[in-house]
Protein backbone atom coordinates (compact mmCIF):
# COMPACT_ATOMS: atom_id res chain seq x y z
CA UNK A 1 0.00 0.00 0.00
CA UNK A 2 1.17 3.40 -0.84
CA UNK A 3 1.14 6.34 1.18
CA UNK A 4 -2.12 8.56 -0.10
CA UNK A 5 -4.29 5.81 -0.90
CA UNK A 6 -7.53 6.21 -0.13
CA UNK A 7 -9.42 3.42 0.90
CA UNK A 8 -12.95 2.28 -0.74
CA UNK A 9 -14.07 -1.16 0.20
CA UNK A 10 -13.69 -2.73 3.18
CA UNK A 11 -12.70 -6.63 3.47
CA UNK A 12 -15.75 -7.93 4.10
CA UNK A 13 -17.33 -6.52 0.70
CA UNK A 14 -14.38 -7.64 -1.38
CA UNK A 15 -14.91 -11.34 0.15
CA UNK A 16 -18.28 -11.24 -0.98
CA UNK A 17 -18.11 -9.87 -4.07
CA UNK A 18 -15.39 -12.26 -4.95
CA UNK A 19 -17.31 -15.33 -3.12
CA UNK A 20 -20.07 -14.09 -5.78
CA UNK A 21 -17.53 -13.43 -8.72
CA UNK A 22 -16.38 -17.10 -8.46
CA UNK A 23 -19.27 -19.03 -8.21
CA UNK A 24 -21.04 -16.70 -11.16
CA UNK A 25 -17.95 -17.38 -13.47
CA UNK A 26 -18.24 -21.40 -12.26
CA UNK A 27 -22.30 -20.94 -12.73
CA UNK A 28 -21.42 -19.53 -16.86
CA UNK A 29 -19.04 -21.69 -17.32
CA UNK A 30 -20.50 -24.91 -16.60
CA UNK A 31 -24.67 -24.01 -17.64
CA UNK A 32 -22.54 -23.55 -20.88
CA UNK A 33 -21.80 -27.20 -20.84
CA UNK A 34 -25.20 -28.31 -20.22
CA UNK A 35 -26.18 -25.79 -22.47
CA UNK A 36 -24.43 -26.63 -25.80
CA UNK A 37 -23.80 -29.88 -26.66
CA UNK A 38 -20.79 -28.21 -28.51
CA UNK A 39 -19.65 -27.31 -24.73
CA UNK A 40 -20.24 -30.81 -23.16
CA UNK A 41 -16.20 -31.36 -23.03
CA UNK A 42 -16.29 -28.78 -20.09
CA UNK A 43 -17.73 -31.23 -18.34
CA UNK A 44 -14.55 -33.90 -19.06
CA UNK A 45 -12.77 -31.59 -17.12
CA UNK A 46 -14.80 -32.37 -14.15
CA UNK A 47 -15.36 -35.89 -14.67
CA UNK A 48 -18.08 -36.08 -16.97
CA UNK A 49 -21.16 -34.23 -17.69
CA UNK A 50 -22.51 -35.38 -14.45
CA UNK A 51 -20.52 -34.51 -12.07
CA UNK A 52 -20.60 -30.52 -14.22
CA UNK A 53 -24.43 -31.21 -13.38
CA UNK A 54 -23.33 -31.49 -9.21
CA UNK A 55 -20.73 -28.80 -9.50
CA UNK A 56 -23.83 -26.38 -11.51
CA UNK A 57 -26.30 -27.38 -8.62
CA UNK A 58 -24.32 -27.49 -5.66
CA UNK A 59 -22.27 -23.79 -6.91
CA UNK A 60 -25.60 -22.34 -6.80
CA UNK A 61 -25.77 -22.41 -3.34
CA UNK A 62 -22.74 -20.94 -2.90
CA UNK A 63 -24.09 -18.38 -5.36
CA UNK A 64 -27.34 -17.67 -2.87
CA UNK A 65 -25.36 -17.35 -0.27
CA UNK A 66 -22.89 -14.98 -1.73
CA UNK A 67 -26.27 -12.81 -2.84
CA UNK A 68 -28.04 -12.96 -0.42
CA UNK A 69 -24.92 -11.04 1.69
CA UNK A 70 -24.06 -9.07 -1.58
CA UNK A 71 -27.87 -7.59 -2.05
CA UNK A 72 -27.65 -7.05 2.08
CA UNK A 73 -24.66 -4.93 1.75
CA UNK A 74 -25.02 -3.22 -1.23
CA UNK A 75 -28.84 -2.46 -1.63
CA UNK A 76 -29.05 0.72 -0.19
CA UNK A 77 -26.07 2.41 -1.94
CA UNK A 78 -26.43 0.45 -5.48
CA UNK A 79 -30.43 -0.53 -5.48
CA UNK A 80 -32.10 2.71 -5.31
CA UNK A 81 -32.23 5.48 -7.73
CA UNK A 82 -30.66 9.32 -6.25
CA UNK A 83 -33.21 11.35 -8.41
CA UNK A 84 -32.74 13.90 -10.01
CA UNK A 85 -28.70 13.60 -10.15
CA UNK A 86 -28.84 10.31 -11.66
CA UNK A 87 -31.45 11.41 -14.76
CA UNK A 88 -28.87 13.87 -15.30
CA UNK A 89 -25.98 10.89 -15.35
CA UNK A 90 -28.71 8.93 -17.64
CA UNK A 91 -29.63 11.46 -20.11
CA UNK A 92 -26.08 11.64 -21.19
CA UNK A 93 -24.86 7.79 -20.40
CA UNK A 94 -22.60 8.58 -17.99
CA UNK A 95 -20.23 10.11 -20.54
CA UNK A 96 -19.42 6.80 -21.28
CA UNK A 97 -20.65 6.53 -24.93
CA UNK A 98 -20.32 9.98 -26.88
CA UNK A 99 -18.49 12.90 -25.46
CA UNK A 100 -19.90 14.90 -22.95
CA UNK A 101 -18.58 17.87 -21.49
CA UNK A 102 -19.71 17.79 -18.26
CA UNK A 103 -20.85 14.31 -16.74
CA UNK A 104 -22.95 14.84 -13.67
CA UNK A 105 -21.05 13.98 -10.60
CA UNK A 106 -21.42 10.48 -9.93
CA UNK A 107 -21.87 9.09 -5.69
CA UNK A 108 -20.54 5.84 -4.39
CA UNK A 109 -22.29 4.18 -7.49
CA UNK A 110 -22.66 5.54 -10.37
CA UNK A 111 -26.29 5.25 -12.51
CA UNK A 112 -24.54 1.93 -14.64
CA UNK A 113 -23.14 0.11 -11.75
CA UNK A 114 -27.03 0.31 -10.04
CA UNK A 115 -28.37 -0.92 -13.09
CA UNK A 116 -25.43 -4.15 -13.16
CA UNK A 117 -26.39 -4.25 -9.53
CA UNK A 118 -30.01 -4.98 -10.42
CA UNK A 119 -29.58 -7.35 -12.96
CA UNK A 120 -27.58 -9.49 -10.92
CA UNK A 121 -29.62 -9.33 -7.95
CA UNK A 122 -32.73 -9.54 -9.85
CA UNK A 123 -31.78 -12.01 -12.22
CA UNK A 124 -29.51 -13.94 -9.68
CA UNK A 125 -33.12 -14.44 -7.59
CA UNK A 126 -34.80 -15.27 -11.00
CA UNK A 127 -31.86 -18.03 -11.35
CA UNK A 128 -31.74 -18.96 -8.08
CA UNK A 129 -35.75 -19.92 -7.69
CA UNK A 130 -35.92 -21.12 -11.65
CA UNK A 131 -32.63 -23.22 -10.84
CA UNK A 132 -33.99 -24.69 -7.44
CA UNK A 133 -37.33 -26.10 -9.21
CA UNK A 134 -35.37 -27.33 -12.46
CA UNK A 135 -33.35 -29.33 -9.76
CA UNK A 136 -36.39 -31.59 -8.85
CA UNK A 137 -38.61 -30.92 -11.42
CA UNK A 138 -40.51 -33.98 -10.91
CA UNK A 139 -42.23 -32.39 -7.82
CA UNK A 140 -43.76 -29.82 -10.01
CA UNK A 141 -46.24 -29.94 -12.70
CA UNK A 142 -44.89 -29.76 -16.40
CA UNK A 143 -45.62 -26.71 -17.49
CA UNK A 144 -44.53 -25.01 -14.75
CA UNK A 145 -40.68 -27.23 -15.23
CA UNK A 146 -40.78 -26.16 -19.16
CA UNK A 147 -41.05 -22.34 -18.16
CA UNK A 148 -38.59 -22.37 -15.39
CA UNK A 149 -35.88 -23.24 -18.28
CA UNK A 150 -36.83 -20.19 -20.17
CA UNK A 151 -36.41 -17.96 -17.49
CA UNK A 152 -33.44 -19.45 -16.58
CA UNK A 153 -31.83 -19.02 -20.10
CA UNK A 154 -33.47 -15.33 -20.07
CA UNK A 155 -31.28 -14.41 -16.82
CA UNK A 156 -28.19 -16.40 -18.42
CA UNK A 157 -28.63 -13.79 -21.41
CA UNK A 158 -28.39 -10.73 -19.47
CA UNK A 159 -25.94 -11.62 -16.32
CA UNK A 160 -23.75 -13.39 -18.72
CA UNK A 161 -23.73 -10.08 -21.27
CA UNK A 162 -23.95 -7.96 -18.51
CA UNK A 163 -20.68 -9.86 -16.95
CA UNK A 164 -18.72 -9.18 -19.74
CA UNK A 165 -19.74 -4.89 -19.74
CA UNK A 166 -18.64 -5.25 -15.97
CA UNK A 167 -15.43 -7.14 -16.82
CA UNK A 168 -14.55 -4.72 -19.00
CA UNK A 169 -15.48 -1.49 -17.25
CA UNK A 170 -13.68 -2.84 -13.95
CA UNK A 171 -10.36 -3.03 -15.75
CA UNK A 172 -9.35 -2.32 -18.63
CA UNK A 173 -12.06 0.27 -19.56
CA UNK A 174 -11.71 2.14 -16.53
CA UNK A 175 -8.09 1.70 -15.35
CA UNK A 176 -7.82 1.98 -11.48
CA UNK A 177 -11.26 0.44 -10.76
CA UNK A 178 -9.32 -3.13 -10.23
CA UNK A 179 -7.73 -2.16 -7.18
CA UNK A 180 -10.98 -1.36 -5.37
CA UNK A 181 -11.82 -4.86 -5.72
CA UNK A 182 -8.09 -6.20 -5.20
CA UNK A 183 -6.86 -4.37 -2.19
CA UNK A 184 -9.59 -1.54 -1.46
CA UNK A 185 -7.37 1.04 -1.55
CA UNK A 186 -7.75 3.76 -4.65
CA UNK A 187 -5.75 6.86 -5.86
CA UNK A 188 -7.24 9.51 -4.89
CA UNK A 189 -7.25 10.73 -8.81
CA UNK A 190 -9.31 7.45 -9.97
CA UNK A 191 -12.12 8.76 -6.83
CA UNK A 192 -12.50 12.09 -8.25
CA UNK A 193 -12.55 11.00 -11.68
CA UNK A 194 -15.25 7.88 -10.81
CA UNK A 195 -17.24 9.24 -7.73
CA UNK A 196 -16.44 13.05 -6.76
CA UNK A 197 -19.48 12.92 -4.95
CA UNK A 198 -19.05 10.36 -2.75
CA UNK A 199 -15.33 11.56 -2.32
CA UNK A 200 -16.89 14.85 -0.87
CA UNK A 201 -19.17 13.30 0.96
CA UNK A 202 -16.44 11.19 2.71
CA UNK A 203 -14.38 14.53 3.49
CA UNK A 204 -17.14 16.05 4.59
CA UNK A 205 -18.53 13.83 6.71
CA UNK A 206 -14.77 12.78 8.16
CA UNK A 207 -15.06 9.10 6.95
CA UNK A 208 -12.20 9.34 4.51
CA UNK A 209 -9.64 6.73 5.46
CA UNK A 210 -6.11 7.75 3.59
CA UNK A 211 -3.22 5.33 3.56
CA UNK A 212 -0.94 6.49 6.16
CA UNK A 213 -2.94 9.01 7.90
CA UNK A 214 -4.76 8.23 11.11
CA UNK A 215 -7.99 6.90 10.90
CA UNK A 216 -11.09 9.03 11.14
CA UNK A 217 -13.40 9.06 13.67
CA UNK A 218 -10.21 8.15 15.84
CA UNK A 219 -10.64 10.85 18.80
CA UNK A 220 -8.53 13.37 16.81
CA UNK A 221 -8.66 15.78 13.82
CA UNK A 222 -12.13 15.90 12.39
CA UNK A 223 -14.98 15.87 14.71
CA UNK A 224 -18.52 14.79 14.00
CA UNK B 1 -32.11 -45.38 -44.05
CA UNK B 2 -35.26 -46.18 -44.97
CA UNK B 3 -37.84 -43.84 -41.80
CA UNK B 4 -39.71 -46.83 -40.22
CA UNK B 5 -43.25 -46.65 -38.73
CA UNK B 6 -44.91 -48.68 -36.31
CA UNK B 7 -48.65 -48.87 -36.90
CA UNK B 8 -50.61 -49.49 -33.95
CA UNK B 9 -54.58 -50.24 -34.92
CA UNK B 10 -56.76 -50.03 -31.69
CA UNK B 11 -59.25 -51.69 -33.55
CA UNK B 12 -57.75 -54.73 -33.19
CA UNK B 13 -56.27 -54.72 -29.90
CA UNK B 14 -57.92 -57.54 -27.24
CA UNK B 15 -55.84 -56.02 -24.49
CA UNK B 16 -54.20 -59.20 -24.06
CA UNK B 17 -50.46 -57.57 -22.96
CA UNK B 18 -48.45 -59.88 -24.99
CA UNK B 19 -46.73 -56.43 -26.37
CA UNK B 20 -46.08 -55.71 -22.38
CA UNK B 21 -44.57 -58.63 -21.75
CA UNK B 22 -42.23 -59.47 -24.56
CA UNK B 23 -41.14 -55.65 -24.25
CA UNK B 24 -39.89 -56.57 -20.65
CA UNK B 25 -38.70 -59.63 -21.86
CA UNK B 26 -36.39 -57.95 -24.54
CA UNK B 27 -35.25 -55.50 -22.47
CA UNK B 28 -34.40 -57.45 -19.91
CA UNK B 29 -36.65 -55.63 -17.50
CA UNK B 30 -38.28 -57.06 -14.08
CA UNK B 31 -41.68 -56.02 -12.82
CA UNK B 32 -41.63 -53.59 -10.17
CA UNK B 33 -44.38 -53.60 -6.72
CA UNK B 34 -47.71 -52.67 -8.62
CA UNK B 35 -51.05 -51.99 -6.50
CA UNK B 36 -54.90 -52.27 -7.19
CA UNK B 37 -56.74 -49.42 -8.77
CA UNK B 38 -59.80 -50.96 -8.94
CA UNK B 39 -59.09 -51.77 -12.74
CA UNK B 40 -57.96 -53.79 -14.75
CA UNK B 41 -54.85 -51.09 -15.55
CA UNK B 42 -51.67 -53.06 -14.61
CA UNK B 43 -49.16 -51.39 -13.81
CA UNK B 44 -50.69 -48.25 -13.27
CA UNK B 45 -48.60 -46.27 -15.45
CA UNK B 46 -45.44 -46.24 -17.28
CA UNK B 47 -42.60 -46.94 -15.58
CA UNK B 48 -38.93 -46.56 -15.77
CA UNK B 49 -38.71 -50.42 -16.38
CA UNK B 50 -42.31 -50.44 -17.91
CA UNK B 51 -41.55 -48.73 -21.48
CA UNK B 52 -44.83 -49.66 -23.46
CA UNK B 53 -48.09 -50.52 -21.67
CA UNK B 54 -52.22 -51.06 -22.55
CA UNK B 55 -54.19 -48.24 -20.98
CA UNK B 56 -57.60 -49.73 -20.21
CA UNK B 57 -60.74 -47.24 -20.16
CA UNK B 58 -64.03 -48.44 -20.38
CA UNK B 59 -66.42 -46.06 -21.56
CA UNK B 60 -70.06 -45.61 -21.26
CA UNK B 61 -72.01 -46.34 -24.83
CA UNK B 62 -75.71 -46.78 -25.77
CA UNK B 63 -75.64 -50.42 -25.02
CA UNK B 64 -73.73 -49.95 -21.67
CA UNK B 65 -69.48 -50.17 -21.13
CA UNK B 66 -67.56 -51.08 -24.07
CA UNK B 67 -63.46 -51.04 -23.27
CA UNK B 68 -60.99 -49.17 -25.54
CA UNK B 69 -57.06 -50.25 -25.34
CA UNK B 70 -54.58 -48.37 -26.32
CA UNK B 71 -50.93 -48.89 -26.54
CA UNK B 72 -48.70 -46.39 -24.78
CA UNK B 73 -45.30 -45.89 -25.20
CA UNK B 74 -42.71 -44.02 -26.77
CA UNK B 75 -44.45 -41.90 -30.27
CA UNK B 76 -40.33 -41.41 -31.77
CA UNK B 77 -41.36 -37.58 -32.47
CA UNK B 78 -39.43 -36.17 -35.70
CA UNK B 79 -39.75 -33.14 -34.09
CA UNK B 80 -38.77 -34.78 -30.65
CA UNK B 81 -38.92 -31.96 -27.96
CA UNK B 82 -36.79 -34.73 -25.88
CA UNK B 83 -34.07 -34.46 -28.21
CA UNK B 84 -34.66 -30.72 -28.36
CA UNK B 85 -33.37 -30.33 -24.57
CA UNK B 86 -31.39 -33.17 -23.88
CA UNK B 87 -28.04 -31.79 -22.53
CA UNK B 88 -25.83 -34.45 -23.53
CA UNK B 89 -26.96 -35.82 -26.77
CA UNK B 90 -28.13 -39.07 -24.34
CA UNK B 91 -31.61 -38.74 -26.75
CA UNK B 92 -30.52 -38.67 -30.16
CA UNK B 93 -32.57 -39.02 -33.77
CA UNK B 94 -31.56 -42.52 -35.48
CA UNK B 95 -30.79 -42.99 -38.99
CA UNK B 96 -34.62 -45.00 -38.59
CA UNK B 97 -36.41 -41.60 -37.67
CA UNK B 98 -36.83 -43.42 -34.15
CA UNK B 99 -35.41 -41.62 -31.08
CA UNK B 100 -32.38 -43.27 -29.48
CA UNK B 101 -31.28 -43.09 -25.96
CA UNK B 102 -27.84 -43.97 -25.28
CA UNK B 103 -28.25 -43.82 -20.97
CA UNK B 104 -24.37 -43.74 -20.66
CA UNK B 105 -24.56 -40.26 -21.30
CA UNK B 106 -28.00 -39.87 -19.78
CA UNK B 107 -26.88 -37.31 -17.12
CA UNK B 108 -30.37 -37.51 -15.01
CA UNK B 109 -31.51 -34.13 -15.23
CA UNK B 110 -34.84 -35.10 -16.42
CA UNK B 111 -35.43 -31.78 -18.84
CA UNK B 112 -36.85 -34.23 -21.27
CA UNK B 113 -39.72 -35.96 -18.55
CA UNK B 114 -40.89 -32.15 -18.82
CA UNK B 115 -40.46 -31.30 -22.14
CA UNK B 116 -42.19 -34.58 -23.65
CA UNK B 117 -45.78 -33.75 -24.90
CA UNK B 118 -46.40 -37.31 -24.84
CA UNK B 119 -45.24 -37.86 -21.13
CA UNK B 120 -43.21 -40.88 -21.60
CA UNK B 121 -39.63 -40.52 -20.41
CA UNK B 122 -39.68 -42.24 -16.67
CA UNK B 123 -36.83 -41.20 -14.45
CA UNK B 124 -35.23 -44.02 -12.07
CA UNK B 125 -33.95 -43.08 -8.88
CA UNK B 126 -31.31 -45.66 -8.41
CA UNK B 127 -29.67 -45.64 -11.41
CA UNK B 128 -30.27 -41.24 -11.83
CA UNK B 129 -31.20 -42.35 -15.45
CA UNK B 130 -34.18 -41.89 -17.89
CA UNK B 131 -35.66 -44.60 -19.62
CA UNK B 132 -38.32 -44.95 -22.21
CA UNK B 133 -38.76 -47.41 -25.49
CA UNK B 134 -36.38 -46.93 -27.78
CA UNK B 135 -38.52 -49.34 -30.91
CA UNK B 136 -36.45 -51.85 -30.02
CA UNK B 137 -33.24 -50.52 -32.16
CA UNK B 138 -31.71 -53.57 -31.39
CA UNK B 139 -33.92 -55.53 -33.39
CA UNK B 140 -34.37 -53.23 -35.84
CA UNK B 141 -30.81 -52.98 -36.69
CA UNK B 142 -30.44 -57.00 -36.81
CA UNK B 143 -33.84 -56.83 -39.47
CA UNK B 144 -36.35 -58.05 -36.74
CA UNK B 145 -39.35 -56.52 -35.64
CA UNK B 146 -39.94 -54.87 -32.40
CA UNK B 147 -40.31 -57.11 -29.61
CA UNK B 148 -44.16 -55.52 -29.34
CA UNK B 149 -45.17 -56.47 -32.86
CA UNK B 150 -43.47 -59.59 -33.27
CA UNK B 151 -45.36 -60.42 -29.57
CA UNK B 152 -48.90 -59.00 -31.65
CA UNK B 153 -51.21 -62.23 -31.75
CA UNK B 154 -53.86 -60.58 -33.50
CA UNK B 155 -51.68 -58.26 -36.04
CA UNK B 156 -52.75 -55.19 -34.18
CA UNK B 157 -48.81 -53.85 -34.22
CA UNK B 158 -47.15 -53.98 -37.72
CA UNK B 159 -44.36 -52.73 -38.00
CA UNK B 160 -42.57 -51.66 -41.92
CA UNK B 161 -41.48 -48.65 -44.04
CA UNK B 162 -42.67 -45.55 -43.29
CA UNK B 163 -44.92 -44.78 -46.44
CA UNK B 164 -46.18 -47.72 -47.03
CA UNK B 165 -47.28 -48.17 -43.37
CA UNK B 166 -49.07 -44.47 -43.45
CA UNK B 167 -50.87 -45.32 -46.62
CA UNK B 168 -51.93 -48.73 -44.47
CA UNK B 169 -53.44 -46.58 -41.74
CA UNK B 170 -55.28 -44.51 -43.88
CA UNK B 171 -56.47 -47.40 -45.91
CA UNK B 172 -57.49 -49.24 -42.56
CA UNK B 173 -59.59 -46.14 -41.27
CA UNK B 174 -61.29 -45.83 -44.52
CA UNK B 175 -62.19 -49.43 -43.76
CA UNK B 176 -63.47 -48.83 -40.57
CA UNK B 177 -65.39 -45.84 -40.95
CA UNK B 178 -67.22 -43.81 -38.31
CA UNK B 179 -65.26 -42.16 -36.05
CA UNK B 180 -61.71 -43.62 -37.04
CA UNK B 181 -58.85 -41.29 -37.55
CA UNK B 182 -55.02 -41.94 -38.19
CA UNK B 183 -52.94 -40.28 -35.31
CA UNK B 184 -49.58 -39.10 -35.12
CA UNK B 185 -47.96 -38.52 -39.07
CA UNK B 186 -49.88 -34.68 -38.88
CA UNK B 187 -48.26 -33.57 -35.83
CA UNK B 188 -45.02 -33.12 -34.10
CA UNK B 189 -43.23 -33.65 -37.53
CA UNK B 190 -44.69 -36.49 -37.98
CA UNK B 191 -44.34 -39.76 -35.40
CA UNK B 192 -43.00 -43.07 -35.96
CA UNK B 193 -45.63 -44.59 -33.91
CA UNK B 194 -48.88 -44.32 -35.54
CA UNK B 195 -52.09 -44.96 -34.15
CA UNK B 196 -54.95 -46.00 -36.18
CA UNK B 197 -57.99 -44.46 -33.56
CA UNK B 198 -61.29 -45.93 -33.36
CA UNK B 199 -62.61 -43.14 -31.47
CA UNK B 200 -61.90 -39.32 -31.55
CA UNK B 201 -58.12 -38.79 -30.10
CA UNK B 202 -60.10 -36.78 -26.60
CA UNK B 203 -61.93 -39.54 -26.05
CA UNK B 204 -58.76 -41.67 -25.17
CA UNK B 205 -57.13 -40.96 -21.88
CA UNK B 206 -53.55 -39.57 -21.65
CA UNK B 207 -53.67 -39.20 -25.20
CA UNK B 208 -53.19 -35.10 -26.11
CA UNK B 209 -55.62 -33.74 -28.69
CA UNK B 210 -53.02 -31.60 -30.58
CA UNK B 211 -49.24 -32.78 -29.22
CA UNK B 212 -46.65 -29.99 -30.00
CA UNK B 213 -42.92 -29.26 -29.05
CA UNK B 214 -43.98 -26.71 -26.39
CA UNK B 215 -43.70 -23.12 -26.91
CA UNK B 216 -41.54 -22.75 -23.76
CA UNK B 217 -39.26 -25.06 -25.14
CA UNK B 218 -39.12 -23.25 -28.49
CA UNK B 219 -38.26 -20.02 -26.87
CA UNK B 220 -35.86 -21.56 -24.91
CA UNK B 221 -33.49 -23.61 -27.24
CA UNK B 222 -34.24 -21.89 -30.56
CA UNK B 223 -34.13 -18.20 -29.57
CA UNK B 224 -32.69 -17.58 -25.69
CA UNK B 225 -30.05 -20.22 -26.29
CA UNK B 226 -28.65 -18.45 -29.46
CA UNK B 227 -28.62 -15.11 -28.05
CA UNK B 228 -27.01 -15.77 -25.03
CA UNK B 229 -23.48 -16.36 -27.51
CA UNK B 230 -25.24 -13.35 -29.64
CA UNK B 231 -25.08 -10.85 -27.14
CA UNK B 232 -22.24 -11.60 -25.01
CA UNK B 233 -20.03 -11.58 -28.35
CA UNK B 234 -21.43 -8.50 -29.36
CA UNK B 235 -20.88 -6.90 -25.96
CA UNK B 236 -16.81 -7.94 -26.31
CA UNK B 237 -17.22 -6.28 -29.37
CA UNK B 238 -18.35 -3.48 -28.46
CA UNK B 239 -16.12 -2.95 -25.46
CA UNK B 240 -13.50 -3.50 -28.10
CA UNK B 241 -14.65 -0.96 -29.95
CA UNK B 242 -15.44 1.12 -27.22
CA UNK B 243 -12.01 0.72 -26.45
CA UNK B 244 -10.04 2.11 -29.46
CA UNK B 245 -13.09 4.72 -30.61
CA UNK B 246 -14.13 6.31 -26.77
CA UNK B 247 -10.79 4.76 -25.31
CA UNK B 248 -11.10 4.27 -21.42
CA UNK B 249 -11.86 5.78 -18.81
CA UNK B 250 -8.87 7.53 -16.99
CA UNK B 251 -8.19 9.47 -13.76
CA UNK B 252 -6.96 13.03 -14.69
CA UNK B 253 -3.09 12.88 -14.60
CA UNK B 254 -2.08 16.32 -12.90
CA UNK B 255 -3.86 15.03 -9.95
CA UNK B 256 -2.78 11.97 -10.18
CA UNK B 257 0.31 12.28 -7.19
CA UNK B 258 -1.40 15.10 -5.64
CA UNK B 259 -2.92 14.80 -2.09
CA UNK B 260 -6.14 17.09 -1.93
CA UNK B 261 -5.40 19.11 -4.31
CA UNK B 262 -8.76 20.95 -4.92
Amino acid sequence: MRKGLIKATDSFERIVHWCLAISCLILCITGLGMMFQSFNFIGTLMGGLKSLKYVHNFTGIFFAVSLFFTIRMWWREAGVLDLPDDWEWIKVAGGYLWHVDKVPEAGKYNVGQKAFFLVVAGFGIIMILTGLIMWSPLSFPAWLVRWMFVFHALGFVAIFAFFFIHLYLGTVGSPGSVDAMLTGWVTRAWLKKQHPKWLREMEENGTLEVFGEEKPGAGHGHGH
Amino acid sequence: MTEVVKLIDVSKCTGCRSCQLACKQWNQQPAKQTKHLGTYQNPPDLQSNTWTLIRFQEVADKDGVKWLFRKDGCMHCTDAACVKVCPSGALYHTSYGTVGINHSRCIGCKECVSACPFDIPRYDRDTDKVYKCDLCLSRIEADLTPACAKACPTGAITFGEKTAMIKKAYARVKELGGDANVYGDKFVGGTHVLYVLAEKPEVYDELPKKPSVPIATILWKDILKPLSLISAGGVLGGAFLHYIIHGPKLPDEETNTKEGGE
